[in-house]
C-alpha cells in the first residue's frame, strides 16, 4: 500500500487513469444496477400476473369442488382436499408449483385437520404477513418470498393465497406457490452478463485513458528526461520540436532556457578560467624578479661577517621572508592548479611508514618535540602520489609542532582492508567547533594574533585537503580547546579503490565527541 | 676560464646571474635576445648555455634547436613553470637539464658544475654496449665504423648504462648518477633523454636493443640484438 501511495504521488498518468477507472466503475455500477433491477422486475411482473390468474382459476375450481360436496354425497371432503393438494402433480403446469392449505388461525372452529402441502413444503415458511393479509382481506393476495422444504432447501417463489371455506364452515387459507427457478436462472444470467460487460467497459476505459494521457504526457516526460541530462552536465541536449501545439511551445521555451543556461555557464566558466589563468600568470610573473632578489640576497648574505649586527640581522630576515614568499608562490600555483582541475596523481608504490618518518626527520627543529609512534612493524605499502602524501604529512606535522605547545605528538599508522590511515595527534591549544568550520579555508588563521612560528602560508590545510581528495581519500579533523587536535588522513591503497572503512577514528576514544568532526568532501 | 652564455630577456636577472656565476669562477656572456644567440655562440664558443625558455623574438625552444644544429654543448634551461608542457618541449629540443625559478644560486652553480664535469677515464677506456663502441678518452662513440655525435649528457647516460651491463637502473638512480640530483627529481628528464639517445644510436627506435626499457623499473644496457 505504501508502494501504491508512492506511485500515486509520483505519476500523473497513474493518478488520472486511476481516477478515470474509479469514476467509470461508479457510473457503470449505478447504470448496471438500475438496468438489472428493471429487467428482473419486468420478468417477474409477467410471471406474477400469469401466476395470479392461474391461481385464481385453480382456487375457484377448488372452492367449487369443496362446495359440491354439500350436494353430492358421493364426494368426500378429504378426497377433494387431497386432490387440491395434488394439483401440482395433476395439472399440466407450465411452471413448477406447490400448494399449501392451512387452517385459518383466527377461527376457533377450525380443527386443522386438513392442514397440508404438496411436495414436502414446510407450511410454516408461508410468510406471516401474507397470512394476515389473506385472513383480513379475504381476496387473492401475493408476495415474493422464498419457500422452505422440509429437507432444508429453500427456493425463491411467488406465493399467492386466498381464503377458502371447507364445508360445512371451516375457514382455511389456500396458497399456490409458483417456484421461480427458471426466472432466477434468467435473471442470474442477465446479471452475469451485465457484470462482465461492466468489467470489460472499465478495462477499456482504463486502457483508453492510459493511452491518451500517455500521449499527452510524452513531451513532458521527454522534457523531464532532458532536464535530468542537462543537470548531469550534458548541456548540449535539446527537446525535439514537432508540430505547432501547446507541447511544441513547451519544447521551444524549454530549449530557449537550455540555451541561455548554457551561455551563462560557459560565460562563468570562461570567467573562472580567466581568473585561474590570472592567478597562475601572476605567480609565474613574480618568479623572475623573485629569483633575482633571492640571488642578490644570497650574494649579500655571503659577506655577512663584514656587516654590523643590525644589517646582518636584516639580511637574515630578508632571506627568510624570501623563502616564505617562495613557499607562498608555490602554494598559490598549486591552488590554482587544483582550481583549474589540472592536478594529476603520479602514483608510485610507497611505504607510508618510511615516508612519515622521513617527514618527521625533516620537520624536527629541536629535540624538544616529542614524537610517539604507534606504527606497525611491517612496511605499510600503498600506491599513492608520494609527493602529495609527503606534503600532507609535512603540513600536519608542522601544524602539530606549531600548536602543540611542546607537548607530546602521537603519530599512528593503521592499515585497513583497502585503505591506510595516518593520524597526527597533539595535546596543544586545539580549536573550537566554530574554528573547525574554517580549518580548511584558504588563508584562514585560527587566531590572527597568534605568532607564526613557522611562517606557514595559510594554504597548507587547504592544499592537503585537495591532495587527499585527489586520492579519493579523506582528511578529517577533531579538536577541543586546550585538549589538542587530531588530524586523520585516510587514503585507498591503490587509486580507484573506494575507502571501505576508517581504520582510525578522528574523535579520540577517551575524549568527549562533543566537537563536531569536519571533513569537506564537497570542496575541491 | 670557463665561458658560460646566459640568455635571458630580463636584464636584471641576467646581470644577477652574471654576478653569481662570476663569483663562482666562471666567465659570463650575457645575451638579452634570442636572435643574437647563434652569431655570438659561434663567435665565442661558450662551454655551457643557460637559457630562459620564455624569450621575446626567437623563443627559447628555437634557440635550443639552433644551438643543437651546430654544437653538443650542455644547455640548462631556466623556466618559470615546472608543470607545463614547455619543460618537456625544451628537453626534446635538446636541453640537458632545467631549473625552475626561483632557484637557489648555489644549486644552480652545482648543477652547472655537474654538466661541465668531464667523465673520468680511470675505468676501461673502451666500453661496448650492443654494437656500439664507446671511447671514453676520445669521448666518441662508434657504430659500424661511423662516429655518432652525442651531447655530453647523452654520452654520460650511455656510459653509465654500459659500465654495469647487468644492472637495471631506476630513473631515480640515473638522475643521481648522470644529472647529479641528490633528491627525487623530475623523471621526465630521463625519459626524454633516453628517447633522444635512442633516436641517435638505435637501428630501430620502435624496438630498441641498446637501451632496453624494463617495465615498471627503469632501463638497462641491451645486448644489441633481438
Amino acid at each position: 500500500m505504501k508502494n501504491f501511495g508512492g506511485v500515486w504521488r509520483s505519476s500523473i498518468l497513474f493518478r488520472v487513469v486511476a481516477a478515470t477507472v474509479l469514476l467509470s466503475v461508479l457510473l457503470i455500477t449505478i447504470v448496471g444496477s438500475v438496468l438489472y433491477v428493471q429487467i428482473s422486475k419486468g420478468i417477474l411482473r409477467e410471471k406474477v400476473n400469469e401466476s395470479i390468474s392461474e391461481s385464481r382459476s385453480l382456487s375457484d375450481y377448488a372452492q367449487g369442488q369443496l362446495d359440491a360436496t354439500l350436494y353430492l354425497p358421493s364426494l368426500k371432503i378429504d378426497q377433494v382436499v387431497r386432490k387440491i393438494l395434488n394439483a401440482s402433480d395433476l395439472t399440466l403446469a407450465t411452471t413448477p408449483r406447490e400448494v399449501a392449505l392451512i387452517g385459518s388461525p383466527l377461527s376457533h372452529r377450525v380443527n386443522h385437520a386438513f392442514n397440508g402441502a404438496s411436495g414436502g413444503v414446510d407450511i410454516r415458511s408461508i410468510p406471516q404477513s401474507l397470512r394476515e393479509l389473506v385472513v383480513n382481506k379475504g381476496e387473492t393476495q401475493w408476495v415474493r418470498s422464498s419457500i422452505l422444504y422440509r429437507d432444508g432447501s429453500r427456493v425463491p417463489a411467488i406465493i399467492i393465497g386466498r381464503s377458502i371455506v371447507i364445508p360445512p364452515s371451516s375457514p382455511y387459507e389456500l396458497y399456490y406457490i409458483f417456484l421461480l427457478k427458471e426466472q432466477g436462472t434468467i435473471i442470474d444470467f442477465i446479471g452475469r452478463l451485465l457484470l462482465l460487460s461492466a468489467l470489460l467497459l472499465v478495462l477499456l476505459i482504463g486502457a483508453i485513458s492510459w493511452y491518451v494521457i500517455r500521449q499527452a504526457l510524452y513531451p513532458i516526460r521527454d522534457a523531464a528526461e532532458i532536464a535530468e541530462q542537462l543537470t548531469a552536465g550534458d548541456l548540449g541536449r535539446r527537446m525535439r520540436v514537432v508540430g505547432q501545439d501547446e507541447m511544441t511551445r513547451l519544447a521551444i521555451s524549454f530549449n530557449e532556457m537550455a540555451v541561455s543556461m548554457q551561455q551563462q555557464i560557459s560565460r562563468l566558466e570562461n570567467l573562472s578560467r580567466l581568473q585561474q589563468r590570472f592567478v597562475s600568470d601572476v605567480s609565474h610573473e613574480l618568479r623572475t624578479p623573485l629569483t633575482t632578489i633571492r640571488m642578490a640576497s644570497e650574494v649579500i648574505g655571503d659577506s655577512k661577517e663584514k656587516m654590523d649586527p643590525a644589517t646582518a640581522r636584516s639580511v637574515e630576515l630578508l632571506q627568510s621572508q624570501i623563502t616564505r614568499f617562495e613557499a607562498l608562490l608555490t602554494d598559490l600555483l598549486e591552488v590554482s592548479r587544483f582550481d583549474a582541475r589540472a592536478s594529476i596523481l603520479e602514483v608510485k608504490e610507497t611505504d607510508i611508514t618510511t615516508l612519515v618518518r622521513y617527514c618527521i626527520d625533516q620537520a624536527r627543529v629541536s629535540e624538544s618535540e616529542q614524537f610517539h609512534f604507534n606504527v606497525p612493524q611491517n612496511p605499510v605499502m600503498a600506491t599513492v602520489d608520494p609527493r602529495r602524501i609527503e606534503r600532507i604529512m609535512r603540513n600536519l606535522i608542522a601544524n602539530a609542532i606549531d600548536h602543540g605547545e611542546g607537548k607530546k605528538i602521537e603519530i599512528t599508522i593503521k592499515e585497513g582492508q583497502s585503505e591506510v590511515a595516518v593520524s597526527v595527534r597533539d595535546y596543544g591549544v586545539g580549536f573550537t567547533s566554530r574554528e573547525s568550520l574554517h580549518l580548511f579555508d584558504r588563508f584562514w588563521r585560527a587566531d590572527p594574533s597568534r605568532s607564526r612560528l613557522r611562517g606557514g602560508t595559510g594554504l597548507g590545510l587547504s592544499i592537503s585537503l585537495d591532495d587527499a581528495n585527489l586520492h579519493q581519500g579523506l582528511l578529517k579533523a577533531w579538536g577541543a580547546p586546550g585538549r589538542g587536535a587530531n588530524f586523520v588522513l585516510t587514503v585507498p591503497k591503490a587509486p580507484g579503490i573506494p575507502i571501505g572503512s576508517e581504520p582510525i577514528r578522528v574523535d579520540p576514544p577517551n575524549e568527549p565527541s562533543t566537537i563536531p568532526m569536519i571533513s569537506d568532501e564537497d570542496e575541491g | 676560464m670557463t665561458l658560460i652564455m646566459v640568455v635571458d630577456d630580463d636584464q636584471d636577472l641576467a646581470e644577477m646571474l652574471g654576478i653569481v656565476l662570476n663569483s663562482a669562477g666562471f666567465e659570463v656572456d650575457l645575451v638579452n635576445s634570442g636572435d643574437q644567440v647563434i652569431s655570438l655562440f659561434t663567435a665565442h664558443e661558450p662551454e655551457l648555455v643557460l637559457l630562459d625558455v620564455m624569450l621575446p623574438g626567437m623563443s627559447g625552444l628555437e634557440v635550443c634547436k639552433e644551438i643543437r644544429k651546430v654544437s653538443m654543448v650542455p644547455i640548462v634551461m631556466l623556466s618559470a613553470k615546472n608543470e607545463s608542457h614547455e619543460v618537456v618541449l625544451g628537453l626534446e629540443a635538446g636541453a640537458d637539464d632545467y631549473m625552475v625559478k626561483p632557484f637557489n644560486p648555489s644549486e644552480l652553480v652545482a648543477r652547472i658544475k655537474v654538466r661541465l664535469r668531464r667523465s673520468g677515464s680511470d675505468t676501461p677506456t673502451s666500453l661496448k654496449i650492443g654494437e656500439i663502441v664507446i671511447d671514453q678518452v676520445a669521448h666518441t662513440i662508434i657504430r659500424h665504423g661511423k662516429t655518432i655525435q652525442l651531447t655530453r649528457l647523452e654520452f654520460d647516460l650511455l656510459v653509465a648504462l654500459a659500465k654495469e651491463p647487468g644492472r637495471v637502473f631506476s630513473r631515480d638512480a640515473l638522475l643521481s648518477e648522470v644529472w647529479g640530483y641528490q633528491q627525487a627529481a623530475d623523471t621526465r628528464l630521463v625519459n626524454v633523454h633516453v628517447q633522444r639517445l635512442r633516436a641517435k644510436i638505435e637501428e630501430d627506435v620502435e624496438n630498441p636493443t641498446v637501451i632496453v626499457t624494463v617495465r615498471g623499473v627503469g632501463y638497462k644496457a641491451g645486448t644489441g640484438s633481438e
